[in-house]
């Protein structure tokens, strides 16, 4: 509970209209995409930097928590007020604050959301690279502190690449600013590291300075399908094996494929067992090039179909059907979890193999997309979350994932963060020192333990 | 309340930037997938109905934008009118709009109240609006009633030029019928040109989509009957609607609501299998417009704004209307940027939250400014109010249906 009076204070520094303790506020803050709730005390919206610094000049004194959120998209529970206190939301704090595509940067605000950047960017020919499932959705902010990916950072990288600069408050209430307009800066440490994928539990981004790409010359999206989902993985290990890098390369299973045809209404090869979407993009000749080369290597390795999308629209609309995939698959039950481990590439066909085994032996409905390129798997797990013994198995063969993972040469998340959901299996990938290293770098720069607490750290 | 719905949610959030509420007030509560939270917590007793809720649950173009792109098959619409009709029960209703529905829902007293439009004001309106703006739109912009009632200025059955092709039954809707005349000329300019037979049931009603969207279920149960019963005929080639709302009641809503109210909605599935909407009729049967265009018409430049019950309608959507656009001679059709997004006009929303609805409209009118266009054209009477209200200077982007601007495309001999 916060005190009368402390809610007086806050209120004076958002003003009443950004400021809430309503139940139905209250309610709507309990959540996030994953599966656990928790309420938080207060909802309270800033709209500058300052505004957030005072808000935690007074929590730190109070030591009331403060757990941030954007959009609240992310499935690792990583924006759930576990502990009450403050649910600090910033999408109103959403403003561009500079593009300038001639130094290719722009500067935002945290609550921007990813799709109306891409939007402004377009128009410059121009595009920001990090491009998570939700993006049409998710906030820069929420993308930085999760430190995004995507299905087209296999070429490009992830969100903690494209930071040039940012604004941080930190529990304090003090304003630290680091980086630079340049790609090129090793003025002292690289703090934006630090915080970007820190899951807000380290300080709070109210501005960041990003790196933008001009968009390709030309692009082209592919489709293979296959008899056999382990064909359909050895493909992507020799096409990577063979130093082409596509932009993307999508792996979707027989149950994906279905579920997502089923939502779209799409004609997607639902008798196929896997599937593979792969978009490469660069100067023409090269893109042509590449194009045949991956031609050959899926229809190596077994590929019984391979079409390439002639319009637009048709690339588009491929896409668009593989953004549904994580919504979709939850039609099939009244939740869905997605894990998130992630492997070497050439490890691919044995992590899907036993992803699979997994699955069966423990008798879970579950349907395997992979962003395949870089390894990151993304096995969808229907469930019912009434039904505890489901929940139980659930809990078993994501261990045993995890475990394969780690034992191929893995790491427990790729893209989604750790948060609550897999904060327990941290010492599979880390030893007790490394975890006292992150542990005491949290202290230092929050020695109340107020920012997001309860979570991994 | 029935909650299948409820328990599909898996709160992905996809649904929020889908909602033009939610894009312009940026908070969780009024977001689709806040409220479908809200009827789970109130299922699970978490949370009572509130005034607070009530506000909540206003704040809903009922576009069915975020039905339209739940992956997980959420019927968002649905959960939120019997949210809205619960709230009714417990609250009551505020009592302009039961003003409102009375009329709406009783065809003779809207009849008759429309005969002061004869005394050169608008009467109802001004009796609903604050000072000078009725919600967001100022009084003085508020189209002017027909002085008759459209369906009173032309006989029950207009006979075909040439070859007779068909009879089709033409459904004028309220807005067409007391409000914008010239949209029910055209139609029936346009349809008897090509060759269809145009028959006016005199005795239809409002559709009942203003009632119902409301969660007026029973007060709409009167109407939907009533237009079931005299629309539903055999040997017709369709039934034509000129606005989207009651395209989207007749086609879906009627079946749904008798579902709902556990009656019968056999005559209601059946005729929703007839429903057109004029553009897409025109569409289908182009061949029969198309020689009578005026191949030497000036060239005009046009932008578009899709309606959410025609973007949202998967008989219909965008591309359909842009591509017959294009095919009228003289048509230089320029997209803008937001064509596919809600106007903020919804229902009465335009009414409760001026704010946040003059917002919505304002984007939209910059953006459609920006195309150049001389004519904003859109298939729902009640966006042409709302668009055509908040602009600045009416005169240089005239805001018109698509069915005035083929007739007014046609050759002068066919005029």
């Amino acid at each position: 509970m916060i005190a009368e009076e402390i809610k007086s204070e806050l209120k004076q520094v958002v003003g009443e209209e950004r400021f809430f303790d309503d139940p139905e506020e209250i309610v709507s803050f309990s959540y996030d995409a994953y599966i656990l709730t928790s309420e938080p005390d207060v909802v309270i919206y800033p709209k500058t930097t300052e505004e957030v610094s005072g808000i935690m000049k007074i929590a730190d004194r109070e030591k009331i928590p403060v757990t941030c959120r954007g959009s609240g998209t992310n499935i690792s529970a990583a924006s759930l007020p576990v502990k009450k206190g403050i649910a600090l939301c910033f999408t109103m704090m959403n403003k561009i604050i500079e593009v300038n595509t001639r130094d290719r940067y722009v500067i935002v605000e945290p609550g921007l959301i990813n799709g109306e950047l891409q939007k402004i960017l377009a128009k410059e020919k121009f595009f920001y690279p990090p491009d998570p499932g939700s993006m049409n959705v998710s906030t820069i902010g929420g993308n930085i502190a999760q430190n995004a990916g995507g299905p087209r950072c296999l070429k490009y990288g992830v969100t903690s690449d494209y930071i040039l600069a940012m604004e941080v408050v930190l529990a304090s209430g003090k304003i630290v600013r680091f980086g630079s307009r340049n790609v090129k800066d090793v003025t002292g440490y690289k703090l934006s590291s630090l915080f970007c994928g820190s899951e807000g539990t380290l300080g709070i981004i109210t501005e960041a300075t990003l790196r933008v790409v001009p968009i390709a010359e030309s692009h082209r999206t592919m489709l293979a399908t296959y008899d056999d989902l382990e064909d359909t993985a050895n493909t992507v290990a020799d096409i990577i094996g063979s130093g082409i890098l596509p932009v993307a390369m999508e792996l979707m299973d027989k149950t994906v494929i279905n579920v997502v045809a089923e939502a779209s209404g799409m004609s997607l090869p639902r008798e196929a067992e896997g599937m593979l979407l792969i978009e490469v993009d660069g100067v023409e000749e090269a893109v042509e090039k590449e194009m045949s080369r991956i031609t050959e290597k899926a229809r190596a390795n077994g590929a019984r179909d391979v079409t390439v999308a002639h319009t637009q629209k048709e690339s588009d609309d491929l896409w668009a059907a593989r953004r549904l995939a994580y919504g979709a698959f939850a039609r099939l039950a009244p939740n869905c979890i997605v894990e998130d481990v992630t492997v070497p590439v050439s490890n691919v066909p044995k992590m899907i193999k036993a992803t699979r085994e997994i699955a069966d032996r423990y008798q879970l409905h579950v349907g395997i997309l992979a962003h395949a390129g870089d390894g990151n798997m993304h096995p969808l797990i229907a469930h019912d979350p009434k039904d505890k013994d489901e929940l139980r198995r659930i809990e078993q063969a994501a261990k045993e994932i995890f475990e394969t993972g780690v034992s191929l040469g893995g790491t427990l998340s790729g893209e989604h963060g750790i948060g609550l959901a897999k904060a327990e299996f941290l010492p599979l990938v880390m030893n007790q020192d490394t975890l006292d290293l992150m542990a005491d770098i949290k202290k230092t720069l929050d020695p109340n333990g107020i920012l997001n607490p309860g979570k991994f750290v | 309340m029935d909650t299948t719905d409820i328990d599909k949610c898996v709160k992905c959030g996809l649904c929020l930037t889908s909602c033009p509420v939610y894009f312009e007030v940026c908070r969780e509560p009024v977001s689709p997938r806040g409220k479908v939270q809200f009827i789970a917590a109130c299922n699970q007793q978490n949370l009572s109905i509130s005034r607070n809720l009530e506000n909540i649950f206003s704040q809903c173009l009922m576009c069915g934008t975020c039905t339209k792109n739940c992956p997980s098959g959420v019927r968002h619409d649905m959960l939120f009118m019997r949210m809205r009709s619960q709230i009714v029960q417990d609250f009551g209703r505020d009592w302009k709009k039961r003003v409102l529905y009375h009329f709406l829902s009783h065809e003779h007293q809207l009849q008759l109240a429309s005969k002061f439009v004869k005394f050169g004001r608008n009467a109802i309106l001004e009796n609903l609006a604050r000072e000078t703006k009725l919600g967001n739109i100022q009084l003085k912009n508020m189209p002017k009633l027909n002085t008759v009632p459209f369906r009173k200025q032309v006989p029950v059955v207009v006979e075909p030029k040439g070859k007779l092709r068909g009879t089709v039954l033409y459904f004028t809707g309220c807005a067409t019928n007391y409000v914008y005349g010239d949209i029910g000329h055209a139609v029936v300019k346009v349809l008897t040109t090509m060759g269809y037979r145009v028959e006016i049931p005199g005795d239809q009603v409002c559709c009942g989509l203003p009632m119902f969207s409301q969660g007026g279920f029973e007060t709409a149960k009167t109407n939907i009957l009533k237009n079931t019963a005299l629309l539903d005929r055999s040997g017709d080639t369709a039934v034509i609607v000129d606005c989207a709302t009651c395209g989207y009641a007749l086609r879906n809503g009627y079946t749904e609501i008798l579902e709902e109210l556990n009656a019968d909605p056999s005559t209601a599935k059946r005729l929703s299998l007839k429903v057109r909407d004029i553009s897409e009729f025109i569409s289908q049967h182009f061949d029969a417009l198309e020689p009578h265009f005026d191949p030497e018409k000036p060239s005009v430049k046009v932008t578009y704004h899709a309606p959410c019950h025609l973007r949202n309608s998967p008989a219909v959507g965008t591309p359909l209307i842009e591509q017959l656009l294009e095919k009228i001679p003289g048509v230089d059709y320029i997209r803008a940027e937001d064509t596919d997004s809600c106007c903020g006009g919804g229902g009465t929303f335009f009414y409760d939250h001026p704010e946040i609805s003059k917002q919505i409209v304002d984007r939209k009118i910059k953006n459609a400014t920006e195309t150049g266009a001389d004519l904003w054209v859109t298939g729902c009477p009640e966006c042409r109010v709302n668009l055509s209200g908040n602009l600045k200077n009416p005169e240089s982007l005239q805001v018109i249906h698509p069915v005035q601007l083929m007739e007014r495309s046609l050759k002068r001999t066919t005029k």
